[in-house]
């Protein structure tokens, strides 16, 4: 452990409560809809249809939660807005009860963010029992116009979205920098994709269960942007996830035999506009993992899975490079040859990820680390449900993949 | 198109464009280079900030061709292609790629050397933005 120094200003693994103690966070429930396109399920009805779920999964009662975080949607500016005013609070009942409901917000990477301030919240005994809460209706929204938001939006108004800069071309501008570096084929590339299907095909929840997809497909689909095929592109779709947290001392103190803790954590903000980027093959993913294992006190060749950001192929190898899972430039042909897939070597983005399990916005990140923690849990589907899974990494990425998030997580049973 | 008060940083770099010309910022105080343009410099924090003029040469760090898919006005553009460029000058930016006498942008390759070729004074009145192609 390294000395404590005040002016460097980073958290260390000392400022935490430790394994065991009763003030850390633990997850203790999950609750998800199945990601697709869903335009009978309206937002407000996902959301309230996760908590629900979640706080019951938790053991525990709708009352018994006393702080919201609200993870954003981009679908509406006017659904965004009844979260931030506390809608969800006067539709779970919890008016006048609620000590406070608030919103954290960094794109793709939300979910690592909030759950790291929930986490904070609990061990300072800010919190007690914390929901953590998404929904998004993506799916059902006209794609001309969340086109149009995405490039309003996390791009500079000023400099970039003037070339027609869209989001991806963004994916593409890192899928080309990513292929040049590692000497990666499009075939490569595609097997990353086809991997992730065989993941979505064994959950339930998937947008992409019951279809079937090959490189051939892909190769075969068309250019949308260079490098990038239409089939490598993420399908927008509805969702909803939702989270409890409280403290060990509660989770042990409620009679939960399982729960989940969060061993480390590290974060690396790499840029805003994606002209900014230093390497786009790289992010900030190497920075961020050296400081969540420092914390973990374990490493990446402990880690028994991985859900990591992917809403294009090229986030996802550059993650899984960066943090340690494969060796720098070998993660696309290690998908190439099954090491990723169901039955292969490291199981990675088990619930299909973004990629194939539906792109539900801000959700796309929550969904994975729900997934990371459902199978910490031991409860996924026994079909992609990793054996005796204690240790999992998951990452996250906002914006133009501007940062780049981490949470180490680790399975505790009583 | 821009925030009020936001010409101050954007106009002195729009103008050069419609010259033909392309310009970064550079602080005084510190002799660095800046791109994109800061409202004060992000190395020393000090704010007299000025304009150099670009060696305009650099290799291209990626590229994308837009084919499907475009912003609402990008229509009639398509394909185009972008790219991010690491100029000679130790800045990067964002601009758009001149095609090949194809019409095509295969002979382009990450780490490959690019120029500033600046788009007619029309284009740039339309969408001011950098425009590159390739160097030997």
């Amino acid at each position: 452990m390294p000395d404590s120094d005040p002016a460097s200003g980073a958290a260390t693994a000392s400022a935490l409560p430790g394994r065991g103690s009763p003030e850390e966070a633990v997850f203790i429930g999950l609750g998800e809809l199945p990601s697709g396109r869903y335009p009978d399920r309206p937002f407000m009805g996902q959301l309230v249809h996760a908590a629900v779920a979640a706080v019951r999964d938790a053991g525990l009662t709708v009352p018994d939660i006393d702080t919201i975080l609200l993870i954003p949607c981009l679908h509406s500016f006017a659904d965004q807005a009844d979260l931030i005013f506390s809608r969800l609070v006067e539709e779970l009942g919890l008016h006048g009860r609620a000590k406070s409901s608030f919103m954290l917000h960094s794109g793709g990477s939300t979910s690592d963010n909030t759950i790291r301030s929930a986490a904070g919240l609990i061990a300072s005994g800010h919190a007690r029992n914390v929901l953590v809460v998404q929904s998004e209706k993506w799916g059902s929204a006209p794609v001309g116009e969340m086109i149009d938001m995405l490039t309003a939006n996390g791009i500079p108004r000023e400099w970039e979205k003037l070339s027609g800069l869209t989001f991806n071309a963004v994916g593409a501008l890192i899928t080309c920098r990513y292929m040049a570096a590692s000497g990666s084929t499009a075939a490569d590339m595609a097997s990353v994709c086809v991997a992730l299907r065989e993941w979505s095909r064994l959950n339930p929840n998937a947008m992409y269960r019951d279809r079937t997809l090959t490189v051939e497909e892909i190769l075969n689909s068309k250019m949308v942007t260079d490098p990038l095929h239409a089939l490598e592109c993420p399908m927008l779709a509805d969702g909803a996830v939702a989270f409890v947290m409280t403290s060990a001392g509660n989770a042990r103190r409620a009679g939960r035999d399982a729960w989940v803790r969060i061993a480390g954590s590290g974060g690396c903000v790499s840029h805003y506009s994606i002209g900014q980027e230093a390497d786009l093959a790289v992010l900030g993913w190497e920075k961020a993992g050296v400081d969540a294992y420092e914390q973990a006190g374990w490493g990446p060749q402990e880690a028994d899975l991985a859900e990591v950001y992917d809403s294009y192929a090229a986030v996802l190898t550059s993650g899984l490079e960066g943090l340690g899972l494969a060796p720098k430039h070998e993660a696309a042909r290690m998908f190439a040859s099954g090491e990723f897939s169901p039955g292969g070597r490291l199981p990675v983005n088990t619930n299909g990820g973004l990629l194939s399990a539906g792109h539900t916005g801000v959700g796309g990140g929550s969904a994975l680390l729900a997934e990371g923690v459902r199978q910490l849990l031991g409860r996924a589907d026994p079909s992609r449900q990793v054996a005796g899974a204690t240790r999992a990494v998951c990452g996250g990425t906002g914006g133009t993949y501007m940062d780049s998030q981490v949470l180490l997580l680790e399975g505790v049973a009583r | 198109m821009t925030d009020t008060g936001m010409e101050t940083l954007t106009e002195p770099y729009y103008e050069a464009l419609k010259r033909g010309e392309l310009v970064v910022q550079h602080c005084k105080a510190c002799n660095r280079n800046i791109m994109y343009p800061r409202h004060l410099c992000p190395f020393c924090y000090e704010t007299d900030l000025s304009w150099v003029l670009s060696s305009g040469r650099g290799v291209l760090h990626s590229y994308a061709v837009q084919r499907l898919g475009p912003p609402s006005g990008f229509e009639d553009d398509l394909p185009y292609a972008v790219g991010v460029v690491k100029l000679d000058d130790g800045v990067q930016l964002l601009g758009r790629l001149w095609p090949d006498p194809d019409g095509e942008w295969s002979g382009y390759s990450c780490d490959g050397r690019v120029e500033f070729h600046g788009a007619d004074a029309v284009e740039i009145g339309r969408r001011p933005v950098p425009w590159f192609r390739r160097a030997g």
